[in-house]
């Protein structure tokens, strides 16, 4: 077992929906998790972050069990970001980035010097200090999935789950999205999340888990994880796969 | 360094502008109202005298107007703020648990439960042991409400906000039925003891309510204020609130028990009074925003505004008879909560 993996898990199970999960991630890497639509992506997020408890197994931060941590603790060790931030909430862009510093508060409240410079340099590092004072539900879904990218990465801690950050963008975003989630794993973070975009899980993911019906089905690079056969076994539909010409990079085409 | 002084220059724009003002109106309508309070009433007292006459009071002067001032008035005035502040800040509260602008400290059932406890105190001959029983009664049944409620809609360590809403719902029919029926099995004069208790009011405020309310009050609303935050995340959704390291189940449970304790306080020593936690918190957070810090800081303030309004004008507007407070509150409440509804509905339908 490697004690100095950011993140690895030991026959994770939840309720029928998630069988003997196995995975082990280093830092410094982008992980997407594939599958089909009810495989258990969101659900191994979950169990990742916290949020629901494993029926059986167990779940490691750097080698540490986290299921006797506290909600804070952990939180400054994983930030995770559901799939829906809400469209109608009127908290400003700044006040939903420095909720990413909730476990760092003091009892009433107050944010000290670290916190304000870790809110700036989130805000900063996703271009988001023109979107400061505007609310929540009167900016674009692009820049609220920004403004959650800029919340997790207020929070400081070096594990970073996004359940499907990209779902429902334009293409612009969805690679700004990427890019930044990308540099962000370069500084060292490990970032694990969900992903329905094959081709672009495959151009930016370093590795990728695909799930189906609740087991692990391959683990790997993107071009060992999506293969031909994997997609027809998997997502039931016939494919080819090939590299980029321009970037070497996978691309998939569907047949009818 | 520039960069720095031009976000706190940004930081102290318009949104703030408007959020000290709204409390520096908060703080002159509180005055004011205090004021008139102390000043208006069947023996009207000159504003500039007030405060010769309350310090004459304490200092044991006990001519007309001090006595009004020091042994009526001045403890009426104090238990109308502070049971304003404690309804208004625990429906700020609530609403966020909640994530429901509708909640309102009625709706988990405690009002209508320590409303019982009070009535089968009185029914039972308690009250007439010790005059503190049916208050502490009032307080416990209020208490054991929420708790029952609170382990029905818990499965598992995951409490629904919707099964705590219905049970909350159902369980005042219950305890409302079971006043009325309680009421009207008893005979007349205690029927009478139980109605002067229920209507409630603020009439015969005595010092030692305010001190009891004084306690309760503010230490409730430090436990809100040291929750605020959780709450600010919450009302954006509970695997938001735990993303962030959150604990669900305390959060909930330590506004739960606050507010039982808080409603209860202010049961017993008012009856129930309507509509305040719903109004006050909805009306600022429309104009000063979801920040629950300050929005539970100016619902303190505004919750205390409106009810010594109210009870201004249930005492001025039919002299020289006094109505109940709570009928006020409930008057200008349910149009508004109306008036909420429908404005909610119209917005579901463009958005």
């Amino acid at each position: 077992m490697n004690q100095t993996a950011a993140l690895h898990t030991e026959d994770l199970s939840f309720d029928g929906i998630l069988e003997r999960i196995q995975c082990e991630w280093a830092s410094g890497q982008v992980v997407g998790l594939v599958g089909p639509n009810g495989a258990g992506k969101s659900t191994l997020l979950r169990l990742l972050a916290g949020v629901i408890r494993p029926t059986r197994g167990r779940i490691y931060i750097r080698g540490q069990s986290i299921s006797k941590v506290s909600p804070k603790d952990r939180a400054r060790d994983v930030a995770y970001l559901p799939q829906q931030i809400p469209d109608n909430a009127s908290f400003t862009v700044e006040q939903y980035v420095e909720m990413g510093r909730f476990p760092y508060r003091t009892l009433f409240g107050g944010l000290d010097r670290e916190s304000r410079e870790a809110v700036n340099r989130a805000m900063t590092g996703l271009n988001l200090l023109s979107f400061r004072t505007a609310r929540l539900d009167q900016i674009s879904g692009g820049e609220r999935q920004r403004a959650g990218v800029a919340r997790c990465l207020a929070q400081g801690s070096p594990i970073i789950l996004l359940d499907e950050p990209i779902a429902n963008l334009d293409v612009h975003y969805q690679l700004d999205i990427l890019l930044h989630l990308q540099r962000l794993a370069e500084e060292g973070r490990l970032i694990v999340m969900a992903i329905h975009h094959l081709e672009l899980a495959a151009r930016y993911c370093d590795r990728l888990l695909l799930l189906h019906s609740g087991r692990v089905y391959a683990e790997g690079p993107p071009q060992d994880v999506l293969s031909e056969r994997a997609l027809e076994e998997v997502f039931q539909v016939k494919a080819k796969t090939y590299a980029d010409p321009f970037g070497g990079h996978l691309r998939v085409s569907y047949s009818p | 360094m520039w960069q720095s002084c031009c976000i706190r220059m940004y930081r102290l724009g318009m949104s703030n502008l408007r959020i000290r003002w709204t409390f520096v109106a908060l703080g002159m309508a509180l005055l004011v109202g205090a004021a008139l309070e102390l000043s208006l009433g069947p023996v009207s007292i000159p504003v500039r005298q007030l405060i010769p006459d309350a310090w004459g009071y304490f200092q044991g002067v006990h001519d007309t107007n001090a006595i009004v001032i020091g042994a009526i008035r001045m403890p009426r005035l104090f238990v109308a703020a502070l049971v304003g502040a404690g309804l208004a800040t625990t429906g700020a509260a609530l609403q966020a648990v909640f994530r429901n602008p509708m909640a309102d400290p009625s709706i988990i059932g405690v009002s209508s439960g320590a409303s019982l406890g009070a009535v089968l105190t009185i029914q039972l001959g308690l009250s007439q042991l010790n005059e503190w029983y049916t208050p502490v009664g009032a307080f416990v049944s209020g208490l054991i409400v929420v708790l029952v409620i609170y382990r029905i809609a818990t499965v598992r360590g995951k409490t629904s906000i919707y099964s705590l809403l219905l049970s909350g719902v159902a369980f005042s029919a219950l305890c409302s039925s079971i006043v009325t029926l309680v009421l009207s099995l008893a005979p007349l004069e205690t029927m009478q003891q139980m109605l002067f208790w229920l209507m409630g009011g603020l009439d015969g405020s005595t010092w030692r309510e305010v001190l009891m309310l004084l306690v309760f009050v503010v230490i409730a609303i430090g436990i809100y204020l040291t929750q605020a935050h959780a709450l600010d995340v919450l009302s954006l959704g509970e695997e938001q609130a735990q993303g962030v390291g959150v604990s669900l189940q305390l959060t909930k449970q330590v506004v739960l028990v606050t507010s039982a304790f808080v409603v209860g306080a202010c049961v017993s020593s008012t009856g129930v009074i309507g509509f305040v936690g719903l109004v006050v918190p909805h009306l600022l957070r429309i104009w000063i925003g979801p920040a629950n810090r300050r929005l539970i800081i100016s619902s303190a303030v505004g919750g205390a505004v409106l009810m010594l309004f109210a009870d201004l004008i249930s005492r001025m507007i039919l002299l020289p008879t006094e109505l109940n407070v709570g009928i006020i509150t409930s008057l200008l409440g349910a149009p508004f909560f109306l008036f909420l509804l429908r404005r909610q509905e119209s917005r579901m339908y463009r958005g």
